[in-house]
């Protein structure tokens, strides 16, 4: 089993189709591609576990028992399911790059995906302490209310009077222990609140949730207010300029954490 | 300009640094390797040497064309299998069929090392052991039947074997295992074991 001039066949292809060798830039260009969209990922699963982090730390865990909801419950309806999709993509995509890599094969797959998510981890974590996460949710939600209705899980749990959670923007000062509320859906509510209840001030057009008891269409009597973490920039796109709604202006209205 | 004589001296890393600025040096490859690949070709693939041949020429066409991607990072012997092993891939995909099986071409001492390995016993004729193995193998899945060659006609060694069908040390140590276990199977079958 031997072919006779075969180095000559193939010089003669060679010259005849004026095949030269692929540049090293054209390697190099690839191999940085690869590491370029890979970083790309890492930096958008960093982003993605920042943001769910900031998601869990105000999921109101401790308010289980006032919400009357059961930790697992809890953990259901404010789990952020589709930024847990989208961290998946995003590991996958690190994965499917490191292992394109020029020795990324070398490396067992467990061992990737685990570098892939322990990295997107840490660096959520470095996100979650310079507030990056906090502040691109913000914005995002601002900027396009359909991400806050999709992607914040926090805004359909908060909004469900028929169970006593309400969230919305204050949207008058408080008089004779009552105040105006619009909710995401534009309707306005009457909250009624405590005479005891500790007074802070709160600022109209700020986005507060409201712990109590649905008791009309449209009053809601409160136990508890709280101020809106993640979900807020959804309503700051409705913003004080709202034409059903006083200027700005401080009230006294009872809040607690 | 260098001769052929020094050419044939010059290890595999030094002559691609020649042939990317003289053409001519890589008819030393296709010579270096133009049987070995060939072989290896044909055991994992059994197609006819006519199609063997074209499959040989297109690998060496993409061995000239990404010379450039070749680094030192690992052997140039594992390189140019690691383009054999994926063109074989693409014609097998190509095909979508199993080629017509022939004869595995294996020398007395891979049949009798692979015949150690699965401990079969040794009452068989030199040329019906060899006949027997090769059948063996070719019954095989041809990621198993790959790596068996790989190891045992070959002679790669698994560090080899890792960067030529580009997967980690680990799986071509537990591929290695299930294709041995698979072979012991189809051997036990003719009553071998």
């Amino acid at each position: 089993m031997e072919i006779k001039n075969l180095d000559e066949k193939i010089l003669q292809q060679l010259q005849a189709h004026k095949i030269k060798p692929k540049g090293r830039w054209y390697f190099l260009l690839k191999n940085y591609s690869i590491w370029f969209v890979g970083i790309l990922a890492l930096l958008a699963a960093g982003t993605a576990v920042s943001i769910m982090i900031y998601f869990f730390r105000y999921s109101d865990f401790g308010m289980r028992g006032e919400i009357n909801k059961s930790w697992a419950e809890m953990l259901i309806l404010t789990m952020p399911y589709l930024w847990i999709l989208f961290l998946g993509i995003f590991v996958f995509v690190i994965y499917y790059n490191l292992k394109h890599t020029k020795t990324g094969y070398r490396y067992p797959i467990w061992l990737i995906i685990t570098v892939a998510v322990s990295a997107s981890i840490f660096l959520g974590g470095f996100f979650t302490l310079i507030g990056w996460g906090e502040e691109l949710d913000e914005m995002l939600e601002k900027q396009t209310p359909v991400y806050g209705q999709m992607m914040n899980p926090h805004i359909a749990f908060w909004s469900n009077p028929e169970e006593g959670r309400l969230l919305g923007i204050t949207s008058s000062p408080l008089k004779d222990n009552e105040f105006n509320l619009v909710d995401k859906d534009d309707k306005e509510w009457t909250i009624v609140t405590r005479e005891e209840d500790e007074k802070f001030m709160i600022v109209i057009g700020q986005p507060i949730r409201l712990l109590g008891e649905k008791k009309s269409d449209t009053r809601f009597e409160v136990i508890r207010i709280m101020p809106m973490m993640p979900g807020r920039g959804f309503f700051k796109h409705m913003g004080p300029g709202r034409p059903n709604m006083s200027p700005p202006m401080m009230s006294p209205i009872p809040m607690t954490r | 300009m260098i001769n052929n004589l020094e050419l044939e001296k010059k290890t595999d890393e030094e002559l691609v640094i020649i042939i990317l600025e003289n053409q001519s040096a890589f008819s030393c490859v296709v010579n270096r390797y133009k049987d070995k690949l060939l072989r290896y070709i044909r055991r994992i693939s059994n197609v006819g040497l006519e199609e063997a041949e074209d499959m040989l020429q297109n690998i060496f066409i993409k061995v000239y064309l990404n010379l450039n991607e070749f680094d030192d990072g690992l052997k140039f012997s594992s390189w140019i299998y690691r383009i054999a092993h994926n063109e074989v891939i693409d014609n097998y995909r190509k095909r979508k069929v199993r080629p017509q099986l022939l004869d595995i071409d294996i020398q007395d001492s891979q049949a009798k090392e692979l015949a150690g390995d699965t401990n079969i016993i040794e009452e068989l004729s030199r040329e019906e052991l060899k006949h027997e193995v090769s059948d063996a193998i070719n019954k095989l899945d041809l990621k198993f039947q790959e790596i068996i060659i790989l190891k045992y006609i070959e002679e790669k060694d698994y560090q080899e074997i890792s960067d030529i069908i580009k997967k980690p040390l680990g799986t071509v140590a537990s591929r290695m295992n299930k294709a041995k276990a698979e072979l012991k199977k189809v051997l036990a079958n003719k009553n071998f074991s």
